[in-house]
C-alpha cells in the first residue's frame, strides 16, 4: 500500500496540483512593492501609460482618444469622476460621428434619450414617496415595454413611424444604464446626475449591460490613494495583456478547428440539420464543442478589455469571466461566465422579487426570483436588446420566433433552481470527484444548452430538437 | 452573543464552503472583493431576516450593506434604531 502510495507522480499529488494552479503565465506585477512603488512616479505612470496605449492599439480603433481619456484620469485622480463623465459623453456624441449615417439626427436621438434619463432620475428622487419614486425600475420597466407594444402598432409609412422608431431603439441601447441609476435613488452617498451620466455606456467600452455596473458601484470601487491606483492600474495592464493573449489564442483555436479539423459551424451543422440532411453525429457534437469554447473565449477577450480600460481610470472592478471551466455548479458557471450580466439580472429581477415575495415558503421564494431574474429577466433582456426584429415581424411574429431562446431561458432557470435548491455543502474531497466530475458535467450542461442559445430565430424549436436527437444519431 | 460574533461566524461559515481559509477583519470585503458572490448574498439575507427580522422590502436592499461584518453591525444598529 505504502509502495503504491510513493510512486504517485508529483504532478497529482495535492502541491503539484496547487502549483499548477497557482502558475500564472503573466507575473502578479501588482504584488511586487518594487512596481507598485515606481508606479506611483509620473515616470512609472507615463511607462503604464505607453504600455497600456500600445495594448489598446493592438486591440482597439479608437486607442489614441481613450488612452488621453485613461491620461487624464491617471495625472487628475481628484477630478477622476467627472473626467469619466466628460469622457463617456466625448464617445457617445464626438468618437462615434463618422459612423453615424445622419450624424446630427442620431445626436439628437441620444441627447433626447439622455434627458429622458435625467428626469426618471430626478423624479424618482424628488419624490421617493410617490407612486413612481417607490418603484421605479419596475415603472420604468413597464412603461418601456407599453412602449414597444405602442410603437409595433405604428402604421409603415407614417411620418412618425421612423422618428418613434428610431428613438425606441436608441432607448433600448440605455435602459439597463437608467436602471442602475434609478437603484441608486435612494443611497444616502448618491451621485448627482452628473457623475451617473459617466456610467451610461461609459467610455472604456459596454455592450447594452452595463459593465462595471452603475455610478453606485463604481464610487466603491474607486482606488482612494496613490498606491490603490498603482495596484488597479497594474491589474488593469495585466488583464488587457492576458485579454490579447486570449484573442491570439481564439484565433488559433478557430483557424485549427476549420481548417485542420474541419469542424463546421454550429449553424451549417444545424442548417444541415433541418434540410434532414443532419451531419454524422461526430461532427455535430464537434460543432457545439468548438462553438461553445469559442464563446467562452471571445466572451472573455472583450470583457476583460473593457474591465482592463475601467481599471487603467481607477475604478478596482471585478473581472467580467474568471475560471468558468473551473465551476463546479449550474449557478456558479452562470456567475463566473458573464458576471455583469449575472449581477444586472440579480439587481433588477431577483432581489426584488426574492425581497417581496413568498417570503413564509423559502423554496417558492427562490425558485420564483430565479425564475424572474434567469427565466423572465434574461428573455426581456434579449429581447429588448434585439427591438429590430419587432419592427421586422411584428410584435406577435417576434413573439413567435423567440420561442428558441424562451426555451433556453426556462431550462436555465429550471436548471439553477435546481442547483441552487440542493443543500450546499463543502465539495467532496479529491481532485476529481470534487472538482474534475462537477465541472465536467456543469460544462456539459451549458454545452447542450448553448443549442438552443441562439437568439438569429431562423429556425422553430422542432428544429433545435432534431439537431439534439443527431447529436444522439437519433433521426427524429 | 454579541451580533458581530454571529455574523462573523456566518460569513465563516459562507467562506469554508468556498474553500476559502483566508484570514478577514471585521472591516474585510466579501462581495465588492468578489470573495462572495451573490449566491451567498442571498443566504446571508435569509440568515438576517429570520436572525433579527430584517425586512429589507422595507428598509431597502444594497449589498454594500452587508459587504462586510462591520457594514452588517451597522445595518443592525440602524434597524433597531428605526424600531
Amino acid at each position: 500500500m505504502s509502495a503504491t502510495l510513493t510512486i504517485v507522480p508529483a504532478e497529482l499529488s495535492p502541491k503539484g496540483i496547487a502549483r499548477l494552479t497557482n502558475f500564472r503565465l503573466i507575473p502578479r506585477v501588482d504584488t511586487y512593492p518594487a512596481v507598485v512603488s515606481f508606479a506611483q512616479m509620473v515616470i512609472g505612470k507615463l511607462v503604464l501609460l505607453v504600455l497600456f496605449g500600445l495594448g489598446l492599439a493592438y486591440a482597439s480603433t479608437d486607442w489614441l482618444i481613450l488612452i488621453l481619456c485613461l491620461a487624464l484620469m491617471t495625472f487628475l485622480p481628484a477630478q477622476r469622476r467627472i473626467l469619466v463623465t466628460i469622457s463617456t459623453l466625448l464617445f457617445a456624441f464626438v468618437v462615434p460621428w463618422k459612423f453615424f449615417k445622419q450624424p446630427f439626427y442620431s445626436v439628437v436621438l441620444i441627447a433626447l434619450v439622455l434627458t429622458l434619463a435625467a428626469l426618471l432620475f430626478w423624479c424618482a428622487t424628488l419624490w421617493p414617496r410617490s407612486w413612481y419614486g417607490r418603484r421605479p425600475v419596475f415603472v420604468f420597466l413597464s412603461s418601456f415595454s407599453l412602449l414597444i407594444v405602442i410603437v409595433s402598432y405604428i402604421p409603415q409609412g407614417t411620418k412618425a413611424y421612423q422618428l418613434v422608431w428610431d428613438l425606441t431603439i436608441r432607448l433600448s441601447v440605455y435602459i439597463w444604464f437608467i436602471c442602475y441609476s434609478l437603484l441608486d435613488r435612494s443611497s444616502p452617498s448618491r451621485d448627482p446626475f452628473s457623475l451617473q451620466l459617466g456610467s451610461y455606456r461609459p467610455f472604456w467600452g459596454s455592450t447594452n449591460t452595463p459593465f462595471a455596473k452603475g455610478a453606485a458601484y463604481l464610487r466603491r470601487i474607486e482606488a482612494r490613494n496613490p498606491e490603490q491606483l498603482a495596484v488597479t492600474q497594474l491589474k488593469g495592464l495585466k488583464l488587457l495583456a492576458w485579454s490579447i493573449l486570449l484573442s491570439r489564442f481564439l484565433e488559433g483555436f478557430n483557424y485549427c478547428a476549420a481548417a485542420f479539423l474541419h469542424v463546421p459551424q454550429f449553424s451549417e451543422a444545424l442548417r444541415l440539420s433541418a434540410n434532414r440532411t443532419p451531419l454524422p453525429w461526430y461532427h455535430c457534437w464537434a460543432s457545439i464543442l468548438v462553438g461553445f469554447f469559442g464563446s467562452i473565449i471571445s466572451v472573455s477577450v472583450f470583457g476583460h478589455r473593457f474591465i482592463a480600460c475601467c481599471r487603467m481610470a481607477g475604478f478596482n472592478a471585478l473581472r467580467n469571466t474568471y475560471r468558468p471551466l473551473s465551476s463546479r455548479t449550474i449557478a456558479e458557471f452562470f456567475n463566473r461566465y458573464y458576471f455583469y450580466f449575472k449581477e444586472l439580472l440579480v439587481d433588477v429581477f431577483f432581489y426584488p422579487f426574492f425581497l417581496r415575495y413568498f417570503k413564509k415558503q423559502p423554496k417558492l421564494r427562490l425558485v420564483g426570483a430565479i425564475f424572474a431574474a434567469a427565466g423572465f429577466g434574461n428573455a426581456f433582456y434579449h429581447f429588448v436588446r434585439d427591438l429590430g426584429f419587432v419592427q421586422k415581424f411584428g410584435l406577435r411574429g417576434a413573439l413567435a420566433s423567440y420561442q428558441v431562446y424562451l426555451f433556453y431561458c426556462f431550462l436555465l432557470a429550471a436548471a439553477i433552481s435546481i442547483s441552487q435548491l440542493r443543500h450546499r455543502k463543502p465539495a467532496p474531497s479529491g481532485f476529481i470527484r470534487g472538482q474534475l466530475w462537477p465541472s465536467f458535467l456543469v460544462l456539459l450542461f451549458f454545452c447542450l444548452l448553448n443549442v438552443f442559445g441562439s437568439t438569429d430565430r431562423n429556425y422553430p424549436l422542432t428544429v433545435y430538437f432534431r439537431f439534439i436527437g443527431h447529436l444522439f444519431n437519433l433521426s427524429l | 452573543m454579541d451580533h458581530n460574533v454571529e455574523v462573523r461566524e456566518f460569513f465563516k461559515g459562507l467562506l469554508a464552503i468556498r474553500h476559502d481559509r483566508q484570514p478577514f477583519t471585521d472591516s474585510t470585503s466579501f462581495f465588492l472583493s468578489g470573495r462572495l458572490s451573490s449566491v451567498d448574498a442571498v443566504e446571508l439575507v435569509v440568515f438576517l431576516e429570520e436572525k433579527y427580522e430584517i425586512d429589507f422590502a422595507e428598509v431597502g436592499f444594497d449589498q454594500s450593506q452587508i459587504d462586510s461584518v462591520e457594514a452588517v453591525g451597522s445595518l443592525l444598529n440602524t434597524v433597531k434604531a428605526i424600531d
